[in-house]
């Protein structure tokens, strides 16, 4: 690690960040989403219910596991609806955001630079292709964790905001969520990145890559993701064993990415 | 490698599948010089810089640049090159001058450093008007400059250039071709220019290296690679007509020369040196004949190019 060139990979990451900015073909797809699920969606669940009188949610906690369940259980009706929602359920599916922001900015900066004829004028310069490889990964890394805490801080401001009249108190995060947060989601970010390296080292533009990576590959990630809702929320322990196997799984992707990632592979594309 | 190189290749190819992109390539350039590689698209040119400049790797052959081998030194190598790749690379995003500044930064250069340099190369390619402007819109003579200024920031020693002229009007062009030409005599730059154009390279280059789907055919100065494909000086001789029959031969018959045929204006004849024209005008200046002009047109670099190619000739 001490050979590498941080002031090139500043370099680098800095002209990422700057470029992704002002691409509104990137942003725009990117916010949409963090937006839907993290804000109108609990906004929407406040709102039900601060209109509901008491929905009868026994049917489904029971079916959850019980130190979920008991919780909750132990709440008003009213207040069963928003915390089941938004303090539970809404955590898993939260992760989508880091694995769609990742694979975006993941197909911008590496399909993205062949597409835009940028990628020669890259190889041309004094920077090893490991430290290109990961200031590239680092570009779009930060920013989809940047975007899912800042998402999750505004997520935590409505969903406290708006059943607050219901609730009283501040419910969200929960632990769950936590680990959602701090361990799955930056892990999650890493696979979608891992996934998309390897996808458009095939592709020909960033449009090509998300096709590919969301077409086949992301889908088939979230539904593994999806499937292990039910372990995520089992307990904290297996939570965080499931986040260790996304890191592994998104470790071993990266590296491989990173050892096929040689100017000879790439500029041989060109 | 010969002390004095900036760069040699040696047998140097490279294939993509089973097609070979680079065949045997043999060249040297000297520092200051300026060579050319000549050749249609598809002929190696831009595979020949990659490889030169450690982006790609030879599957045979070898090739040192500044005393460095492309191939196991490239990053430290790259820190004193500047290329020009033919699309030119700027990103639409960024302004002008970030354009400048990122490769500058990524070169290690501090950045109070890098945004003096960039103004500075902007001024220079009358580009400073734009320079906190994206990219995006510029014309292809407008990119063309801005990125030949980011392939000069760092001074390189040696600079690479893929098609600098392509796309661009006449003016652009000399422009750049004057640019060019200055970065070799001033900066004492080695330039290899990759063209299509034989003017640009006529005009640019001592050497030039003449590729066709991969092959080398010829390196060399145009009017060594002249001599060794062809003996004597062609000379054209304007008649007003065609040269009859007993006029071609009294020319031939002159000592000295090596062939005569007419033409639609006169007649074509080649000598061995120039001291033979004034009895060719003799033998063909007889009677009623009119001439009008005599023209040693000794072959040039177009005729070469030509005639190795096998796409036209000179008939001589």
């Amino acid at each position: 690690m001490s050979d590498r060139d941080w002031n090139a990979m500043r370099a680098v990451v800095a002209k990422d960040f700057t470029a992704i900015r002002r691409s509104k073909a990137v942003v725009l797809p990117m916010l949409l989403v963090p937006f839907l699920l993290l804000v109108v969606l609990p906004f929407g669940i406040g709102l039900v219910a601060r209109a509901a009188h008491g929905t009868d949610l026994h049917n489904v906690l029971s079916k959850l596991p019980g130190g979920i369940a008991r919780p909750i259980l132990r709440q008003p009706p009213r207040q069963q609806l928003v915390i089941l929602v938004d303090g539970y359920l809404l955590a898993p599916l939260f992760l989508i955001v880091p694995l769609m922001v990742a694979s975006v900015l993941a197909a911008d900066a590496f399909a993205g630079e062949k597409e835009r004829r940028t990628l020669e004028g890259l190889l041309h310069l004094p920077i090893a292709e490991r430290d290109l490889f990961y200031a590239k990964v680092l570009g779009a890394w930060l920013p989809a964790v940047a975007i899912s805490w800042i998402g999750f801080v505004v997520f935590a401001v409505v969903a406290n905001g708006v059943a607050w009249p219901v609730v009283h108190r501040v419910f969200v995060p929960t632990v769950l969520w936590m680990v959602m947060i701090v361990w799955l989601a930056p892990g999650v970010a890493a696979l979608g990145m891992g996934v998309m390296v390897r996808v458009s080292a095939r592709a020909r533009t960033a449009q090509e890559a998300n096709q590919l990576g969301g077409a086949v590959i992301l889908p088939l990630i979230f539904a593994a993701v999806a499937q292990s809702t039910g372990l995520l929320l089992v307990s904290l322990p297996i939570a965080i064993g499931v986040g260790a196997i996304v890191w592994a799984v998104a470790i071993t992707l990266l590296s491989r990415g990173a050892a096929r990632f040689t100017r000879d592979r790439l500029a041989a594309t060109l | 490698m010969h002390p004095a190189s900036s760069i040699e290749a040696t047998d140097l190819a490279r294939r993509f599948g089973t097609a070979w992109a680079l065949d045997g390539l043999n060249l040297d350039a000297e520092p200051g010089e300026v060579i050319a590689l000549l050749g249609p698209n598809g002929a190696g040119k831009t595979t020949t810089v990659r490889i030169l400049d450690g982006v790609l790797d030879p599957d045979r052959g070898h090739s040192r640049v500044l005393g460095l081998d492309p191939r196991t030194q490239g990053t430290e190598l790259r820190r004193r090159t500047g290329v020009l790749t033919e699309a030119g690379g700027l990103d639409d995003r960024l302004t002008l001058t970030e354009n400048l500044v990122v490769h500058a930064r990524i070169r290690g250069i501090p950045i109070d450093e890098a945004r003096r340099r960039a103004g500075e190369m902007l001024e220079r390619f009358g580009m400073s008007a734009r320079a906190d402007r994206a990219a995006q819109g510029l014309s292809t003579g407008e990119r063309k400059r801005v990125s030949l200024a980011r392939a000069l920031l760092h001074k390189p020693e040696v600079l690479f250039l893929d098609e600098p002229t392509s796309g661009l009007d006449p003016a652009a062009t000399r422009d750049v071709l004057d640019v060019i030409a200055g970065l070799a005599d001033e900066q004492g730059a080695t330039v290899v220019l990759c063209t299509h154009f034989l003017a640009e390279a006529a005009r640019l280059c001592r050497r030039v290296a003449i590729l066709e789907a991969g092959r080398l055919l010829a390196f060399g100065e145009p009017s060594r690679l002249a001599a060794d494909l062809w003996t004597g000086l062609p000379v054209e001789l304007d008649m007003g007509g065609m040269a009859d029959d007993g006029r071609i031969e009294r020319i031939r018959q002159v000592r000295g020369v090596a062939a005569a045929q007419p033409t639609g204006q006169g007649a074509t004849v080649v000598v061995e040196s120039r001291d033979v024209i004034p009895g060719v005008v003799a033998a063909a200046v007889t009677g009623e004949t009119r001439l009008f002009s005599v023209i040693p047109r000794p072959p040039g670099l177009e005729d070469v190019y030509f005639a190795l190619t096998g796409r036209s000739g000179v008939e001589v």
